[in-house]
Protein backbone atom coordinates (compact mmCIF):
# COMPACT_ATOMS: atom_id res chain seq x y z
CA UNK A 1 0.00 0.00 0.00
CA UNK A 2 1.37 3.16 -0.99
CA UNK A 3 2.35 5.56 1.92
CA UNK A 4 1.85 9.76 1.95
CA UNK A 5 2.32 12.74 3.67
CA UNK A 6 -0.38 15.12 3.86
CA UNK A 7 0.08 18.47 2.32
CA UNK A 8 -2.24 21.02 2.93
CA UNK A 9 -0.73 24.66 1.98
CA UNK A 10 -1.46 27.60 3.27
CA UNK A 11 -5.29 28.55 2.13
CA UNK A 12 -6.41 25.09 4.19
CA UNK A 13 -5.32 25.29 7.60
CA UNK A 14 -5.43 29.48 7.90
CA UNK A 15 -8.54 29.34 5.93
CA UNK A 16 -10.73 26.52 5.88
CA UNK A 17 -10.40 24.30 8.70
CA UNK A 18 -13.16 22.59 8.16
CA UNK A 19 -11.70 21.27 4.21
CA UNK A 20 -8.59 19.88 6.78
CA UNK A 21 -11.11 18.41 8.69
CA UNK A 22 -12.75 16.81 6.19
CA UNK A 23 -9.65 15.40 4.43
CA UNK A 24 -8.03 14.12 7.77
CA UNK A 25 -12.00 12.26 8.36
CA UNK A 26 -11.99 11.14 4.96
CA UNK A 27 -8.43 9.37 4.50
CA UNK A 28 -8.97 8.14 8.92
CA UNK A 29 -9.68 5.58 10.72
CA UNK A 30 -13.89 6.57 10.05
CA UNK A 31 -12.75 6.49 6.23
CA UNK A 32 -10.69 5.02 4.17
CA UNK A 33 -8.11 4.04 6.77
CA UNK A 34 -5.22 5.43 4.33
CA UNK A 35 -1.40 4.89 5.47
CA UNK A 36 -1.24 8.84 5.41
CA UNK A 37 1.34 11.27 8.00
CA UNK A 38 1.68 14.93 8.81
CA UNK A 39 5.42 16.65 8.06
CA UNK A 40 5.17 19.52 10.23
CA UNK A 41 8.22 21.16 8.64
CA UNK A 42 6.51 21.60 5.78
CA UNK A 43 6.14 25.23 4.89
CA UNK A 44 4.41 27.33 1.54
CA UNK A 45 4.72 24.83 -1.88
CA UNK A 46 5.92 28.08 -2.79
CA UNK A 47 2.75 29.63 -4.43
CA UNK A 48 3.84 29.80 -8.35
CA UNK A 49 1.81 32.69 -9.14
CA UNK A 50 4.33 34.73 -6.71
CA UNK A 51 7.24 32.80 -6.36
CA UNK A 52 7.49 30.92 -9.99
CA UNK A 53 6.49 34.40 -11.41
CA UNK A 54 9.25 36.18 -10.07
CA UNK A 55 12.19 33.77 -9.66
CA UNK A 56 12.26 30.40 -10.80
CA UNK A 57 15.30 30.05 -9.09
CA UNK A 58 13.88 30.70 -5.71
CA UNK A 59 10.93 28.97 -6.23
CA UNK A 60 12.91 25.73 -7.00
CA UNK A 61 15.03 25.90 -3.80
CA UNK A 62 11.41 26.20 -1.73
CA UNK A 63 10.31 23.56 -3.69
CA UNK A 64 13.25 21.18 -3.10
CA UNK A 65 13.33 21.99 0.30
CA UNK A 66 9.66 20.50 0.57
CA UNK A 67 10.19 17.76 -1.70
CA UNK A 68 13.33 16.51 0.12
CA UNK A 69 11.22 16.15 3.14
CA UNK A 70 9.04 13.93 1.68
CA UNK A 71 12.06 11.86 0.49
CA UNK A 72 13.46 11.56 3.63
CA UNK A 73 9.89 10.08 4.88
CA UNK A 74 10.37 7.55 1.70
CA UNK A 75 6.35 8.69 1.12
CA UNK A 76 4.22 10.29 -2.11
CA UNK A 77 3.21 13.55 -1.11
CA UNK A 78 -1.28 14.02 -1.31
CA UNK A 79 -1.76 17.82 -2.18
CA UNK A 80 -4.76 18.73 -1.63
CA UNK A 81 -4.42 21.98 -3.36
CA UNK A 82 -4.20 22.89 -7.37
CA UNK A 83 -1.63 25.23 -6.71
CA UNK A 84 0.70 23.23 -4.80
CA UNK A 85 0.11 20.31 -7.00
CA UNK A 86 1.50 21.79 -9.71
CA UNK A 87 4.67 23.80 -8.08
CA UNK A 88 5.82 20.67 -6.13
CA UNK A 89 5.04 18.31 -9.22
CA UNK A 90 7.11 21.00 -11.70
CA UNK A 91 9.70 21.61 -8.78
CA UNK A 92 10.31 17.50 -8.92
CA UNK A 93 10.24 17.95 -12.68
CA UNK A 94 13.15 20.38 -13.22
CA UNK A 95 15.17 18.28 -10.24
CA UNK A 96 15.09 15.13 -13.12
CA UNK A 97 17.58 17.51 -14.45
CA UNK A 98 21.32 16.57 -13.00
CA UNK A 99 22.76 20.15 -13.47
CA UNK A 100 19.29 21.92 -11.61
CA UNK A 101 19.56 19.39 -9.08
CA UNK A 102 23.45 20.07 -8.42
CA UNK A 103 22.69 23.80 -8.42
CA UNK A 104 19.53 23.39 -5.51
CA UNK A 105 21.65 20.93 -3.64
CA UNK A 106 24.58 23.15 -3.68
CA UNK A 107 22.02 25.69 -1.96
CA UNK A 108 20.23 23.27 0.22
CA UNK A 109 23.53 22.12 2.21
CA UNK A 110 23.09 25.18 3.95
CA UNK A 111 20.56 23.70 5.15
CA UNK A 112 21.96 20.53 5.42
CA UNK A 113 19.70 19.10 3.12
CA UNK A 114 20.37 17.14 0.04
CA UNK A 115 18.08 16.31 -2.90
CA UNK A 116 18.42 12.77 -4.68
CA UNK A 117 15.19 11.79 -5.13
CA UNK A 118 13.88 8.33 -2.91
CA UNK A 119 15.76 5.51 -3.70
CA UNK A 120 14.19 2.84 -5.39
CA UNK A 121 16.38 -0.19 -6.46
CA UNK A 122 19.65 -1.17 -6.85
CA UNK A 123 21.69 -2.10 -9.86
CA UNK A 124 25.23 -3.68 -8.34
CA UNK A 125 26.20 -1.01 -6.46
CA UNK A 126 24.26 1.84 -8.31
CA UNK A 127 21.19 2.79 -6.53
CA UNK A 128 18.71 4.05 -8.62
CA UNK A 129 16.52 7.04 -8.06
CA UNK A 130 13.19 7.93 -8.52
CA UNK A 131 11.99 11.92 -8.47
CA UNK A 132 9.49 12.16 -5.34
CA UNK A 133 5.63 11.66 -6.25
CA UNK A 134 3.55 14.25 -5.78
CA UNK A 135 -0.13 13.68 -6.22
CA UNK A 136 -3.30 15.43 -5.88
CA UNK A 137 -6.12 14.37 -3.76
CA UNK A 138 -8.78 13.17 -6.73
CA UNK A 139 -6.05 11.14 -8.22
CA UNK A 140 -5.66 9.44 -4.89
CA UNK A 141 -9.65 9.46 -4.27
CA UNK A 142 -9.94 8.31 -7.92
CA UNK A 143 -7.15 5.61 -8.73
CA UNK A 144 -5.56 4.46 -5.52
CA UNK A 145 -8.65 4.40 -3.40
CA UNK A 146 -10.84 3.54 -5.89
CA UNK A 147 -14.70 4.75 -7.27
CA UNK A 148 -16.40 1.09 -5.60
CA UNK A 149 -14.77 2.19 -2.34
CA UNK A 150 -16.33 5.69 -2.36
CA UNK A 151 -19.58 4.50 -3.21
CA UNK A 152 -19.47 1.84 -1.11
CA UNK A 153 -18.77 4.18 1.93
CA UNK A 154 -21.63 6.28 1.37
CA UNK A 155 -24.25 6.82 3.86
CA UNK A 156 -26.29 9.80 3.38
CA UNK A 157 -28.04 9.59 0.41
CA UNK A 158 -27.51 12.64 -2.07
CA UNK A 159 -29.36 11.34 -4.82
CA UNK A 160 -31.29 14.69 -5.66
CA UNK A 161 -28.47 16.56 -4.90
CA UNK A 162 -27.18 18.28 -8.29
CA UNK A 163 -23.41 19.41 -8.70
CA UNK A 164 -21.88 21.48 -10.95
CA UNK A 165 -17.87 20.76 -10.06
CA UNK A 166 -14.87 23.02 -11.22
CA UNK A 167 -11.46 21.22 -11.82
CA UNK A 168 -9.38 24.37 -11.49
CA UNK A 169 -6.43 25.15 -14.36
CA UNK A 170 -3.40 23.54 -12.12
CA UNK A 171 -5.54 20.27 -11.84
CA UNK A 172 -4.94 19.87 -16.04
CA UNK A 173 -2.74 22.34 -17.21
CA UNK A 174 0.12 22.34 -18.51
CA UNK A 175 0.38 19.20 -19.84
CA UNK A 176 4.16 20.04 -20.18
CA UNK A 177 5.21 17.26 -17.98
CA UNK A 178 2.49 15.17 -16.81
CA UNK A 179 -1.25 14.63 -16.33
CA UNK A 180 -3.93 13.33 -14.32
CA UNK A 181 -6.87 13.88 -16.30
CA UNK A 182 -7.70 14.76 -19.70
CA UNK A 183 -6.81 18.26 -19.89
CA UNK A 184 -9.62 19.01 -22.70
CA UNK A 185 -12.41 16.59 -21.11
CA UNK A 186 -11.46 15.57 -17.59
CA UNK A 187 -13.54 13.00 -15.98
CA UNK A 188 -11.98 11.82 -12.49
CA UNK A 189 -13.60 14.47 -9.94
CA UNK A 190 -17.10 14.14 -11.93
CA UNK A 191 -16.80 10.28 -11.25
CA UNK A 192 -15.83 11.15 -7.27
CA UNK A 193 -19.18 13.38 -7.16
CA UNK A 194 -21.43 10.26 -8.69
CA UNK A 195 -19.52 7.81 -6.85
CA UNK A 196 -20.80 9.38 -3.67
CA UNK A 197 -24.67 9.12 -4.60
CA UNK A 198 -25.03 12.77 -6.54
CA UNK A 199 -25.47 13.84 -10.11
CA UNK A 200 -22.57 15.95 -11.71
CA UNK A 201 -24.08 18.18 -14.12
CA UNK A 202 -22.70 19.50 -17.08
CA UNK A 203 -22.71 23.39 -17.82
CA UNK A 204 -21.28 26.03 -20.31
CA UNK A 205 -17.36 26.58 -20.26
CA UNK A 206 -17.10 24.25 -17.62
CA UNK A 207 -13.34 24.21 -17.74
CA UNK A 208 -13.18 28.30 -17.40
CA UNK A 209 -10.27 29.62 -14.93
CA UNK A 210 -11.95 31.06 -11.70
CA UNK A 211 -9.78 34.08 -11.92
CA UNK A 212 -8.24 33.83 -9.25
CA UNK A 213 -4.72 32.24 -10.23
CA UNK A 214 -1.66 33.48 -11.52
CA UNK A 215 -2.07 36.65 -8.82
CA UNK A 216 -4.62 38.27 -10.36
CA UNK A 217 -7.12 38.02 -7.50
CA UNK A 218 -4.19 39.75 -5.22
CA UNK A 219 -3.43 42.07 -8.34
CA UNK A 220 -7.35 43.13 -9.89
CA UNK A 221 -9.36 41.82 -7.57
CA UNK A 222 -12.60 43.23 -9.73
CA UNK A 223 -11.32 41.36 -13.09
CA UNK A 224 -11.22 38.09 -10.94
CA UNK A 225 -14.31 38.33 -9.71
CA UNK A 226 -15.85 39.20 -12.89
CA UNK A 227 -14.65 36.07 -14.26
CA UNK A 228 -16.27 34.22 -11.53
CA UNK A 229 -20.03 35.89 -12.15
CA UNK A 230 -19.39 34.60 -15.74
CA UNK A 231 -18.75 30.93 -13.93
CA UNK A 232 -21.36 31.35 -11.52
CA UNK A 233 -24.34 32.41 -13.81
CA UNK A 234 -23.69 29.23 -16.01
CA UNK A 235 -24.09 27.50 -13.10
CA UNK A 236 -27.30 28.81 -11.98
CA UNK A 237 -28.37 28.41 -15.21
CA UNK A 238 -28.44 24.94 -14.84
CA UNK A 239 -29.93 25.14 -10.92
CA UNK A 240 -26.90 23.25 -9.24
CA UNK A 241 -27.52 23.02 -5.54
CA UNK A 242 -23.68 23.01 -4.84
CA UNK A 243 -19.84 23.89 -6.36
CA UNK A 244 -17.75 21.31 -5.62
CA UNK A 245 -13.93 21.90 -6.29
CA UNK A 246 -10.69 20.12 -5.69
CA UNK A 247 -8.72 23.63 -5.31
CA UNK A 248 -9.03 25.49 -1.79
CA UNK A 249 -8.04 28.51 -4.25
CA UNK A 250 -10.76 28.34 -6.64
CA UNK A 251 -12.91 27.84 -3.35
CA UNK A 252 -11.93 30.94 -1.54
CA UNK A 253 -12.52 32.34 -4.95
CA UNK A 254 -15.89 31.13 -5.74
CA UNK A 255 -16.56 31.82 -2.05
CA UNK A 256 -15.08 35.54 -1.23
CA UNK A 257 -16.45 36.53 -5.03
CA UNK A 258 -20.13 35.89 -5.16
CA UNK A 259 -20.84 38.08 -2.29
CA UNK A 260 -19.73 41.30 -4.48
CA UNK A 261 -22.67 40.17 -7.04
CA UNK A 262 -25.71 37.88 -5.39
CA UNK A 263 -27.49 38.08 -2.20
CA UNK A 264 -27.45 34.44 -1.12
CA UNK A 265 -24.88 32.45 -3.63
CA UNK A 266 -24.27 28.52 -5.16
CA UNK A 267 -22.76 26.93 -1.41
CA UNK A 268 -19.46 26.14 -2.73
CA UNK A 269 -16.91 23.04 -1.09
CA UNK A 270 -14.20 21.27 -1.12
CA UNK A 271 -14.27 17.62 -2.74
CA UNK A 272 -13.49 16.29 0.65
CA UNK A 273 -16.22 18.02 2.25
CA UNK A 274 -18.44 16.69 -0.49
CA UNK A 275 -17.27 13.25 0.17
CA UNK A 276 -17.49 13.46 3.90
CA UNK A 277 -21.48 14.58 3.80
CA UNK A 278 -21.79 11.68 1.71
CA UNK A 279 -19.77 9.35 4.12
CA UNK A 280 -22.56 10.46 6.83
CA UNK A 281 -20.21 13.00 8.86
CA UNK A 282 -22.42 15.54 10.81
CA UNK A 283 -22.09 18.86 8.90
CA UNK A 284 -21.16 21.00 12.06
CA UNK A 285 -17.80 19.11 11.83
CA UNK A 286 -17.15 20.97 8.38
CA UNK A 287 -16.76 24.06 9.21
CA UNK A 288 -19.27 25.72 6.89
CA UNK A 289 -19.78 28.24 9.09
CA UNK A 290 -15.96 29.92 8.02
CA UNK A 291 -17.17 30.38 4.16
CA UNK A 292 -18.72 33.36 3.24
CA UNK A 293 -21.41 31.74 1.14
CA UNK A 294 -23.86 30.04 3.47
CA UNK A 295 -24.58 26.03 2.88
CA UNK A 296 -28.04 25.78 4.76
CA UNK A 297 -29.99 25.84 1.15
CA UNK A 298 -28.13 22.65 0.56
CA UNK A 299 -27.89 20.83 4.02
CA UNK A 300 -31.65 22.04 4.37
CA UNK A 301 -32.12 20.03 0.87
CA UNK A 302 -29.95 17.16 2.62
CA UNK A 303 -32.44 17.38 5.42
CA UNK A 304 -35.30 16.70 3.52
CA UNK A 305 -34.33 13.96 1.67
CA UNK B 1 -4.80 62.53 -34.25
CA UNK B 2 -1.93 64.13 -35.85
CA UNK B 3 -0.34 63.11 -39.16
CA UNK B 4 2.97 62.01 -38.63
CA UNK B 5 5.63 60.55 -40.52
CA UNK B 6 6.38 57.12 -39.84
CA UNK B 7 9.92 55.26 -40.76
CA UNK B 8 8.74 51.73 -41.46
CA UNK B 9 11.25 48.59 -40.04
CA UNK B 10 12.00 47.96 -43.37
CA UNK B 11 13.23 51.53 -44.02
CA UNK B 12 9.65 52.57 -46.06
CA UNK B 13 8.61 56.40 -44.61
CA UNK B 14 5.00 56.70 -45.01
CA UNK B 15 2.74 59.54 -43.31
CA UNK B 16 0.33 58.18 -41.32
CA UNK B 17 -2.96 59.84 -39.57
CA UNK B 18 -2.26 58.12 -36.23
CA UNK B 19 -0.85 58.83 -32.48
CA UNK B 20 0.66 56.27 -31.57
CA UNK B 21 3.67 55.07 -34.21
CA UNK B 22 6.05 52.57 -33.62
CA UNK B 23 10.03 53.75 -34.87
CA UNK B 24 13.16 51.68 -34.64
CA UNK B 25 14.71 53.90 -31.79
CA UNK B 26 12.09 51.68 -29.79
CA UNK B 27 12.60 48.64 -30.53
CA UNK B 28 15.03 46.37 -28.75
CA UNK B 29 16.13 43.50 -30.29
CA UNK B 30 17.62 41.28 -27.88
CA UNK B 31 14.16 41.06 -25.95
CA UNK B 32 13.28 37.78 -27.54
CA UNK B 33 16.73 36.42 -25.76
CA UNK B 34 15.78 37.93 -22.79
CA UNK B 35 12.64 36.42 -22.61
CA UNK B 36 14.11 32.94 -23.60
CA UNK B 37 17.00 33.42 -20.62
CA UNK B 38 14.10 33.78 -18.10
CA UNK B 39 12.33 30.36 -19.11
CA UNK B 40 10.10 31.80 -21.76
CA UNK B 41 10.16 30.08 -24.92
CA UNK B 42 11.28 31.75 -28.83
CA UNK B 43 8.54 33.59 -29.24
CA UNK B 44 9.79 34.53 -32.91
CA UNK B 45 8.47 30.78 -33.70
CA UNK B 46 5.14 32.53 -32.20
CA UNK B 47 2.40 31.70 -36.02
CA UNK B 48 0.39 34.85 -34.84
CA UNK B 49 -2.68 32.49 -35.51
CA UNK B 50 -4.58 34.08 -32.41
CA UNK B 51 -5.03 30.75 -31.04
CA UNK B 52 -4.18 31.76 -27.87
CA UNK B 53 -6.09 34.81 -27.52
CA UNK B 54 -9.40 33.07 -28.66
CA UNK B 55 -9.69 31.07 -25.66
CA UNK B 56 -7.95 33.75 -23.05
CA UNK B 57 -10.31 33.76 -20.18
CA UNK B 58 -8.51 37.41 -19.42
CA UNK B 59 -8.52 38.60 -23.04
CA UNK B 60 -12.95 38.63 -23.02
CA UNK B 61 -12.64 41.14 -20.26
CA UNK B 62 -10.26 43.23 -20.47
CA UNK B 63 -7.65 45.11 -23.52
CA UNK B 64 -5.36 42.39 -22.73
CA UNK B 65 -4.66 40.18 -26.36
CA UNK B 66 -1.88 37.45 -25.69
CA UNK B 67 -1.40 37.28 -29.42
CA UNK B 68 -0.50 41.05 -29.67
CA UNK B 69 1.79 40.82 -26.52
CA UNK B 70 3.67 38.05 -28.46
CA UNK B 71 3.76 40.22 -31.28
CA UNK B 72 5.42 42.99 -28.70
CA UNK B 73 7.73 40.71 -27.65
CA UNK B 74 8.83 40.08 -31.68
CA UNK B 75 9.28 43.18 -32.16
CA UNK B 76 11.49 43.54 -28.68
CA UNK B 77 8.90 46.79 -27.61
CA UNK B 78 9.00 45.56 -23.81
CA UNK B 79 7.59 49.08 -22.71
CA UNK B 80 4.45 48.27 -24.36
CA UNK B 81 3.96 44.84 -22.74
CA UNK B 82 4.08 47.11 -19.59
CA UNK B 83 1.21 46.60 -17.21
CA UNK B 84 -0.41 43.92 -18.96
CA UNK B 85 1.59 41.18 -17.43
CA UNK B 86 0.42 40.71 -14.16
CA UNK B 87 -3.37 40.14 -15.20
CA UNK B 88 -2.06 36.64 -17.01
CA UNK B 89 -4.54 33.96 -14.77
CA UNK B 90 -1.75 31.16 -15.61
CA UNK B 91 -4.02 29.11 -17.00
CA UNK B 92 -2.12 27.51 -19.23
CA UNK B 93 -5.01 27.27 -21.81
CA UNK B 94 -3.23 29.43 -24.31
CA UNK B 95 -0.50 26.37 -24.32
CA UNK B 96 -3.19 23.67 -24.78
CA UNK B 97 -4.21 25.12 -28.09
CA UNK B 98 -1.44 26.64 -29.71
CA UNK B 99 -0.06 24.92 -32.30
CA UNK B 100 3.58 26.46 -32.79
CA UNK B 101 4.61 24.78 -28.92
CA UNK B 102 5.19 28.26 -27.70
CA UNK B 103 3.61 28.68 -24.60
CA UNK B 104 2.51 31.95 -24.07
CA UNK B 105 1.38 32.01 -20.40
CA UNK B 106 6.02 31.01 -19.50
CA UNK B 107 6.48 34.44 -21.95
CA UNK B 108 4.21 36.28 -19.47
CA UNK B 109 5.97 34.31 -16.80
CA UNK B 110 9.21 35.72 -18.18
CA UNK B 111 8.12 39.03 -18.74
CA UNK B 112 7.12 38.99 -14.86
CA UNK B 113 10.29 37.99 -14.13
CA UNK B 114 12.25 40.92 -16.36
CA UNK B 115 9.79 43.25 -14.55
CA UNK B 116 10.76 42.85 -11.13
CA UNK B 117 14.48 42.68 -12.17
CA UNK B 118 13.63 46.27 -13.72
CA UNK B 119 11.91 47.37 -10.36
CA UNK B 120 8.55 46.89 -11.19
CA UNK B 121 7.45 44.88 -8.61
CA UNK B 122 3.37 44.92 -7.55
CA UNK B 123 2.32 45.36 -3.19
CA UNK B 124 0.93 41.61 -3.44
CA UNK B 125 4.44 40.36 -4.55
CA UNK B 126 6.03 41.70 -1.13
CA UNK B 127 3.11 41.04 0.96
CA UNK B 128 3.27 37.16 -0.12
CA UNK B 129 6.94 37.03 0.03
CA UNK B 130 7.48 38.98 3.50
CA UNK B 131 4.07 36.58 4.88
CA UNK B 132 6.65 33.23 3.78
CA UNK B 133 9.56 34.93 5.48
CA UNK B 134 7.67 35.56 8.67
CA UNK B 135 5.52 32.74 8.78
CA UNK B 136 6.50 30.58 6.63
CA UNK B 137 3.09 30.67 4.34
CA UNK B 138 1.93 32.85 1.53
CA UNK B 139 -1.33 33.97 3.95
CA UNK B 140 -1.30 35.40 6.90
CA UNK B 141 -2.06 32.77 9.81
CA UNK B 142 -5.11 33.84 11.65
CA UNK B 143 -5.65 33.54 15.52
CA UNK B 144 -9.66 33.30 14.90
CA UNK B 145 -9.36 30.81 12.57
CA UNK B 146 -6.98 29.03 14.86
CA UNK B 147 -9.89 29.33 17.32
CA UNK B 148 -11.93 27.37 14.84
CA UNK B 149 -9.40 24.43 14.45
CA UNK B 150 -9.19 24.39 17.76
CA UNK B 151 -12.86 23.27 18.50
CA UNK B 152 -12.84 21.21 15.47
CA UNK B 153 -9.76 19.29 17.17
CA UNK B 154 -7.37 20.27 14.46
CA UNK B 155 -3.81 21.17 16.11
CA UNK B 156 -2.33 24.83 15.90
CA UNK B 157 -1.55 26.07 12.67
CA UNK B 158 2.31 24.82 12.88
CA UNK B 159 3.44 28.75 12.27
CA UNK B 160 2.54 29.44 16.12
CA UNK B 161 4.49 25.99 16.88
CA UNK B 162 7.09 26.50 18.71
CA UNK B 163 9.30 23.99 16.71
CA UNK B 164 8.67 26.04 13.44
CA UNK B 165 11.24 28.56 14.22
CA UNK B 166 14.01 25.76 12.75
CA UNK B 167 11.73 26.03 9.51
CA UNK B 168 11.70 29.71 9.23
CA UNK B 169 15.55 30.10 9.61
CA UNK B 170 16.03 27.39 7.07
CA UNK B 171 13.48 29.61 4.40
CA UNK B 172 15.11 32.49 5.43
CA UNK B 173 18.93 31.38 4.79
CA UNK B 174 17.59 29.80 1.09
CA UNK B 175 15.76 33.14 0.29
CA UNK B 176 19.09 35.09 1.28
CA UNK B 177 21.52 32.63 -0.34
CA UNK B 178 19.21 33.03 -4.06
CA UNK B 179 19.11 37.25 -3.34
CA UNK B 180 15.38 37.25 -3.46
CA UNK B 181 15.06 39.09 -0.60
CA UNK B 182 17.17 42.14 -2.44
CA UNK B 183 15.08 41.42 -5.55
CA UNK B 184 12.16 42.33 -4.18
CA UNK B 185 13.20 44.58 -1.56
CA UNK B 186 13.12 42.49 1.79
CA UNK B 187 15.96 42.65 3.23
CA UNK B 188 14.94 43.89 6.89
CA UNK B 189 12.89 40.77 7.10
CA UNK B 190 15.40 38.33 6.69
CA UNK B 191 17.63 37.23 9.49
CA UNK B 192 20.19 34.23 8.40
Amino acid sequence: MTQYAYFFGCVIPNRYPGVEYAVRWVCGKEGFDIDVMDVPEFSCCPVPGIFYSTDKDTWLLLAARNLVLAQDERREILTVCNGCFTSLMKGSEYLRDPKSMGRVNRVLAQVGKKYTGVPKKSEGRRKVFEPVSVRHYIDVMANDVGLEAITAKTKRSLKNISVAVHYGCHYLRPTETRTIDDPNNPVLLDRIVEACGATSIDYEDKLDCCGAGGGVRSHVVDLANSLTEDKCKNISAVGADCIVTGCPFCLLQFDNAQKTFSKDGIPVMHVSQFQALSMGIDPISLGFDTHHVSAHSLLRKLRGS
Amino acid sequence: MGEVEKTFISGLKEVLVEEKVIDESQLEPSFAKEIKKYGGKDVMTCLQCGNCTGVCPISLKIDYKTRIIIKYCQFGLKKFTLGTRWVCATCYRCYEHCPADINPAEVMIALRHIAVREGVIPPFIKVAATNLVRYGQSVKPDEEVNKIRKELGLGDIHTFDPGYKKVLREISILVHASKYDKLIGIEEEVKT
